[in-house]
């Protein structure tokens, strides 16, 4: 007993170890990043388990403009908002919409983007998209997201099935598990209309627009409440990389459209 | 082999045993300690033993782990903003097997506990009669016949820790299902990569069967089996 007890408080304090206090520092030379690597081409894992993608070049991109040393820091979706108010990090990218809901617990940069949504399904399944037309039918949506909420607010008399990533939304349609699906116009439901596995699905309807950045909606980057002057930093650079063709070069590498949304 | 990515998968697999072993050890620490408690004559450590196993063991992993990580962090980040001592970052690595230690601690309790139990009492009186100290019929008497009954138990613990090792993504490790989560949603394959890790885990979960059976053979040697 004595001995296992031994061994475990040298254990312990071995792993105590690793962990060092290191000082914030206030004129913001430093950032950490909170990133993700589930949502292609906006964030993905190469082979060799680096995280690449939009969100990762424009956020390396903002760092090199307000020449900040940063830091990206690994980190499942659901737990982004703890773990940025828990200062794990002190931003997130990972193409999080700017909603209402996450205004009470993050401020927002500037939107960096603005794709519409999408409904995808089945090639010819729905002439038109509407609350009647869907009545009774099963939408596949990710929850905590403006389009969840779209189609809960909108679409009553239907049946929701709501999934914990972006990526699982066609995942899910297409082992036919729901009737349709409403995505992201870009990311996931581009990629996979050109896989094997969604030959015979298509964009349904017309493109839906929630909110938009005109009215503070789009896509930004949160920063725990407060923190305005890494706020402003950030918009600055920004604004900086949006108008000196750095944004450009990045929106061209992956995407045929241009999505800065302004 | 899995477009490219097993290296990749195979370093989340480093990740996933490093948790479950350092679990393991902590768990059974923790163990070891529920299990003097709930036999022993204190009323106080008896009483906290039964706290600590029936609010474990009713709580799910997830919900624990969460509150312990950021519940912990934010309550740390508050004193040290009062002290003024800066940012003190919990790593999520010490987090992780911290919590699946102390969850799984409380299952070993109940095994070890009953293992204690399934000594007859009378060696360990039979040891202090012969004026052996409570440390020696511990370590000498009790502990090496209890690990027979305590096998099976703790196999089935293992099992589970090592399957439970995989929660520690939620808090920003990069274990071998995460590392799968992640290559399935970039390539569009999940089939294939969450076939591989079910593979590796089979893989894992046979040897320690077979490891663990041998330890309960070598244990039982002074017990004869009943052949059918």
């Amino acid at each position: 007993m004595v001995r296992t007890l031994t061994a475990a408080t040298v254990l312990v304090a071995a792993l105590a170890a690793q962990s060092g206090a290191f000082a914030q520092s206030p004129d913001w030379a430093k950032i950490r990043i909170g990133v993700e690597a589930n949502y292609p081409p906006f964030s993905q894992m190469s082979p060799d388990g680096k995280f690449s993608g939009f969100d990762i070049d424009i956020a390396s991109a903002i760092c090199a403009q307000i020449k900040a040393e940063c830091t990206m820091v690994s980190q499942e979706w659901d737990g982004m908002m703890p773990a940025l108010n828990a200062k794990k990090f002190d931003m997130i990218v990972a193409s999080m919409s700017i909603t209402e809901e996450r205004k009470k617990s993050a401020d927002f940069s500037d939107s960096y983007y603005d794709i519409p949504s999408t409904w995808i399904g089945k090639t010819g399944s729905f002439s038109t998209i509407n609350p009647a037309a869907l009545k009774g039918k099963k939408i596949i949506v990710t929850r905590n997201t403006p389009r969840a909420r779209f189609v809960q607010d909108n679409y009553k008399e239907s049946e929701v099935l709501l999934v914990a990533k972006e990526a699982e939304v066609t995942m899910e349609l297409a082992a036919g598990r729901g009737d349709i699906g409403f995505g992201s116009s870009l990311a996931a439901t581009a990629a996979f209309l050109k896989a094997p596995e969604g030959r015979s699905f298509s964009r349904l309807g017309a493109p839906v627009i929630l909110g938009g950045a005109a009215q503070g909606g789009g896509v930004g980057i949160a920063m725990r409440k407060g923190e305005d002057a890494l706020r402003m930093k950030v918009n600055a650079g920004l604004k900086a990389i949006s108008g000196n063709g750095v944004y450009k070069t990045i929106n061209d590498k992956y995407f045929d459209v241009n999505i800065r949304g302004e | 082999m899995l477009h490219g990515y097993l290296p990749a998968i195979l370093e989340g697999l480093v990740l996933t045993l490093k948790v479950s072993a350092l679990s393991l050890a902590i768990a059974c620490v923790f163990g070891l300690i529920g299990a003097s408690a709930k036999l022993s004559e204190s009323r106080a450590a008896r009483w906290s033993a039964e706290v600590y196993t029936t609010l474990i063991r009713g709580l799910p992993e997830l919900v624990l782990m969460l509150l312990i990580f950021y519940g912990g962090q934010i309550g740390i980040n508050r004193l040290a903003d009062a002290q003024g001592w800066g940012y003190i970052d919990i790593p999520p690595f010490l987090a992780g097997v911290l919590t699946i230690g102390f969850i799984f601690g409380a299952y070993l309790t109940e095994t070890f506990r009953g293992a204690i139990l399934a000594v007859p009492r009378g060696q360990a009186e039979a040891g202090l009669a012969f004026a052996l100290s409570r440390t020696q019929v511990l370590w000498r008497i009790v502990l090496p016949q209890m690990v027979r009954h305590a096998i099976p138990g703790f196999a089935n613990n293992w099992l589970i820790m090592i399957k439970a090792s995989a929660l520690v993504s939620i808090i920003g490790l990069d274990d071998m299902v995460h590392r799968a989560g992640l290559a399935a949603a970039t390539t569009r394959a999940p089939f294939t990569f969450y076939m591989a890790v079910a593979l590796i885990y089979l893989t894992l979960t046979s040897v320690s069967i077979f490891v663990l059976s041998r330890v309960e053979a070598r244990y039982s040697l002074g017990v004869k089996k009943v052949q059918f």
